[in-house]
């Protein structure tokens, strides 16, 4: 080993290690924190913070159907109960009375405390005779005859009121005592997992265990679970990202292994080619993590296939060796043009590294420090330790061939100017937008998970995951008042009719002081007496038939205060616990809502009351995707322009900078132009491709550009179509999966850099003065 | 079994005390009955309901009209001493005042003592003794001209509620309905053919 080599390694496994210190200390994180923007709005923090462990996120809605209704209802029973006894669900829900008569007695012994009816006004003498008045008319009803038996102790009703705004609105119909879909098929259940959506092992678990249960819980053959929810959800978009990733990258992999092999006839040569990526992927994640603190998933997923750019330096350099040259002069006659490369390439991702958007930066930060150091190995060690006298055998075999290609190509420029036309036009022309707004859009959920998800949702009278209300204070206390005032004007949204209904933590534990005042408005027994005693004159009530009521009004006045505590053991709460939320600072409180039907209007009476702010979750998280979107396109215009500037400094001659650019943005335009045929709606991972095919096409058309000596044009050019090759192979393959974020990066690429290198030949000069490769034969 | 018992003893009770009646005056078994009641398609008539609850010293009266449409259909308004409708229709019973411009809607099935409530009219008037038969011990006495279904709750949650229910008519019409609750009120409904 020559000492330049010794040097190489040294530094190589220096900086390894070095790059594996600083990873295994890295926290990597799959929420969804990367969505979150570097600096947030206290909306947006909300935003993210709801959809990461927020109380509906923690919902899963469980459905068995394909039996007939008893045994349905009886498969029902049995998953509840085995979900109820594990460790990974808070609640499971089923419609049966399981802890319901606790419920009610805690409600019946606090009812003059919980309810936001109990005013000064009522226990007068005034108040009292409506109360009466009204119970007399509910007795006479036809429907009275089940109410009376409580009247005595409760002539106000306020046991039914409360019962009445404590239960959802809509209740899915019983059957056999379990909860069943409106046309009786379906079986249903509701689970809250202990854990967030966000945390995807614990959901996985959690639906494991669904899955487990029911096939234990002796289903006949027909019988099916489904199973939908936030959870469910990132459960399955993690498995299937992961699962087309593996496998594609796996099919990507052996393929190109295969053709380099062929080429170059040793495995030791195939290794050192994919060590510029390996050790770029490695310096990528480091640096993500010194500069971020903690790595994403998405960087993880899809960083190493940003630097794909990296195979093809090592292609490069072995091709070109020629028989007879050393490797490291091969490596100096290609330097220039790679690392001219390389710099348009990091303008490029700079796009990324300043979006706003923490996936994308840190997409940008990996795919710069990645392509600097496969770069650098490419520069340093590869030269070195290269067996002497190597070269791809393949070359004299091919060269004339694609030679002739090349000298072929500049014959379809008119073709291409024509087919450049077309696309623009079909662009500018088409009714429909190019790009979609719509983050559902990146979403690999299917359409009919989406719509099982919605039927379920209804059939349950779930809560719509899409609105809510959110209130942040500094305590307990302050988030429960401010939850108060909040429902106070969601009341009266309800009796306008701008939604169906609300849930509120402030339902099941009034702040300590509404519940002070409460009491304050209960007379003392004496008083009560006597108000009754008015209140009844003329009325048929026999006298003292009240007393119970007095009694326990009597009781109610100095009873201790409701805390969370007393709600130990109930249903209440484990609501009031999912609605009501410790953070880090200070504590929210979340009240999500039912069948909104005018969310303006809710939204400006809730900043009326300054308690909270409306949160609409789509529309924000939609919002927020198309301010990533519009910024990450302005960012891309700029890396434009800075390429555009690179080149200019470089080259030092607009024309040369005009051939280099051109065949770039029409394969741009032409693989846009084609997406858009193809049906797609363009989303940020298109963006993210068009920036790669740019950092894959620059190098293809700087080797077009640069002359190259005459003897050496074969060995290049076919340099140029292996790499391209690889590209096609290694993105092509990501275009057949139905994710959508890989299926956007792979159709862009594979489109966009085959057009690259085809146009770069097209529009490669034949009698330039340059760098011409017709002229060169 | 009790029931399956006291069925036989009431049919062939009965089957005694009228062997040899004439077809135009048949027998009065309860499927007998029950099968009459089930070909009348739709009825209507006044109502008069006296309410006597323990905490009031005077009975409450209301009044109004029902309305029956087969199968499963049953309309009651209170138009005295004020509009208020309830209103069955299949397994949902809607509670209309009028006054206070409410409306609710139940499902029969989360709330097992109105549904037995609701069936002891209308599985009466449907002839549905099946139905009849799961919530109740189902008794019958006297003549095709007067005939009277006692009905006692099975469920215990229902026994709570309401000890007996009888059910009174004469031919397929039924006109009065009493029921004996738990704690000692009680419920009187006479049913009169309306006028025109």
């Amino acid at each position: 080993m020559s000492p330049a080599a010794r040097w190489a390694l040294a530094a190589w496994i220096a900086g390894a290690a070095a790059c594996a210190a600083v990873i295994a200390r890295t926290e990597f994180s799959t929420d969804l924190s990367a969505f979150l923007p570097r600096s947030p709005s206290p909306v947006q923090q909300a935003l993210v913070e709801q959809l990461r462990d927020g109380v509906v996120s923690r919902l899963t809605l469980i459905a068995v159907q394909g039996d007939s209704p008893d045994r349905l209802a009886e498969l029902s029973k049995r998953l509840a109960a085995s979900l109820r006894a594990s460790r990974e669900f808070a609640a499971v829900n089923n419609g049966e009375e399981a802890g319901f008569e606790k419920d009610r007695d805690l409600v019946w012994r606090h009812r003059y405390l919980l309810s936001t009816a109990v005013k000064a006004e009522r226990f007068s003498a005034v108040g009292l005779r409506a109360s009466l008045e009204e119970l007399l008319a509910q007795l006479a009803s036809p429907a009275g005859v089940l109410l009376q038996r409580l009247s005595a102790a409760d002539p106000g009703g306020e046991l039914l009121r409360l019962l009445e705004e404590l239960a959802p609105a809509t209740r899915p119909r019983l059957h056999g005592g379990v909860w069943f879909s409106e046309d009786s098929r379906r079986a249903l259940l509701v689970a809250q997992t202990r854990a967030a959506a966000s945390d995807i092992d614990a959901q996985k678990r959690a639906l494991g265990l669904i899955q487990d249960s029911f096939a234990a819980a002796g289903a006949g053959a027909d019988a099916r679970l489904q199973v939908t929810g936030p959870g469910v959800f990132s459960v399955a978009s993690r498995d299937r990202i992961r699962a087309d990733a593996w496998r594609f990258s796996l099919i990507a992999t052996v393929l190109i292994a295969a053709m380099l092999i062929a080429l170059y006839r040793s495995v030791r040569v195939l290794g050192l080619g994919l060590l510029p990526v390996a050790s770029g992927a490695l310096a990528g994640v480091a640096a993500v993590s010194l500069a971020f603190g903690s790595v994403h998933g998405i960087t993880l997923a899809f960083g190493v296939t940003l630097i794909g750019e990296a195979v093809d330096y090592a292609i490069y350099l072995f091709t070109q060796n020629a028989p007879g040259a050393t490797a490291q002069s091969t490596f100096e006659r290609i330097w220039p043009t790679l690392r001219l490369g390389l710099a348009t390439s990091i303008c490029g991702f700079s796009a990324m590294l300043f979006s706003g958007f923490t996936g994308l930066a840190q997409l940008g930060l990996f795919s710069i420090a990645g392509l600097v150091v496969a770069a650098g190995v490419t520069r340093w060690a590869l030269p070195a330790w290269l067996p002497r006298g190597f070269t791809v055998a393949a070359v004299a075999g091919f060269a004339p061939r694609v030679m002739a290609l090349a000298r072929a190509a500049p014959r379809l420029r008119h073709a291409l100017v024509v087919l450049l036309a077309a696309a623009v036009a079909f662009l500018l022309l088409r009714p429909q937008p190019l790009w979609s707004g719509s983050l559902a859009s990146l979403s690999p959920i299917s359409p009919r998970e989406q719509a099982l998800d919605r039927e379920l949702r209804q059939d349950l009278g779930a809560p719509d995951p899409r609105y809510l209300v959110v209130v942040h204070a500094a305590d307990e206390q302050a988030a429960l008042q401010a939850s108060e005032r909040a429902a106070l004007a969601l009341r009266d949204a309800v009796a306008k009719g701008w939604l169906q209904g609300f849930d509120s933590p402030a339902a099941y534990l009034p702040s300590e002081a509404a519940q002070r005042e409460r009491q304050a408005a209960l007379p003392p027994p004496p008083t009560l007496r006597q108000n009754l005693q008015e209140a009844q004159k003329g009325l048929a009530f026999r006298p003292n038939v009240f007393e119970p009521f007095v009694r326990d009004v009597g009781a109610a006045r100095t009873m201790p205060l409701l805390d969370r505590a007393s709600l130990q053991g109930t249903s209440l709460a484990l609501r009031l616990d999912a609605l009501l939320v410790k953070r880090p600072t200070g504590w929210a409180a979340m009240l999500p809502l039912r069948g909104v039907s005018d969310a303006k209007a809710i939204a400006d009476a809730v900043a009326g009351t300054s308690a909270g702010v409306l949160l609409d979750l789509r529309q924000e998280l939609d919002e927020l995707y198309r301010g990533y979107l519009r910024e990450a396109q302005i960012n891309s215009l700029l890396g434009a322009a800075a390429i555009v500037a690179l080149l200019l400094a470089a080259l030092r001659s607009p024309r040369r900078v005009f051939d280099v650019v051109a065949p770039l943005a029409a394969a741009a335009l032409v693989t846009c132009g084609l997406l858009a045929l193809g049906g797609h709606e363009l989303s940020i991972f298109h963006l993210v491709g068009l920036l790669l095919v740019v950092a894959v096409g620059s190098n293809y058309s700087l080797f077009f550009d640069r002359a190259a000596p005459v003897q050496d044009r074969g060995r290049t050019l076919l340099s140029l179509v292996f790499a391209a090759v690889t590209t096609v192979i290694g993105f092509g393959l990501l275009a057949f999966s139905s994710v959508p974020v890989l299926n956007a990066i792979g159709s862009t690429v594979g489109i966009g850099a085959a057009m690259a290198l085809a146009f770069s030949a097209i529009l490669s000069r034949p009698s330039g003065t340059e760098g011409a490769y017709a002229r060169a034969s | 079994m009790i029931t399956g018992h006291r069925l036989a003893a009431a049919v062939l009770a009965l089957g005694c005390l009228a062997p040899a009646q004439a077809q135009d005056k048949p027998t009065l078994v309860l499927e007998r009955l029950m099968k009459d009641l089930a070909q009348v398609k739709s009825a209507r008539g006044r109502f008069v309901e006296r309410k006597h609850f323990a905490m009031l010293n005077a009975p409450l009266e209301s009044s109004g009209t029902l309305v029956y449409v087969a199968p499963g259909r049953l309309e009651k308004h209170m138009t005295s001493p004020r509009q208020e409708s309830l209103i069955l229709e299949g397994e949902r019973l809607i509670v209309e005042r009028k006054d206070k411009g409410q409306r609710r809607t139940f499902a029969l099935q989360e709330h097992p003592v109105l549904w037995a409530f609701v069936e002891s009219m209308r599985s009466t008037l449907n002839g549905d003794l099946a139905t009849l038969q799961r919530f109740y011990e189902v008794r019958l006495e006297g003549n095709a001209g007067a005939w009277r279904l006692r009905l006692r709750p099975k469920e215990p949650r229902m026994r709570q509620a309401a000890s007996e229910i009888r059910v009174g008519g004469s031919g397929t019409w039924v006109n009065r309905i009493e029921i004996d609750e738990a704690g000692g009120d009680r419920s009187v409904t006479e049913v009169t053919r309306e006028a025109g």
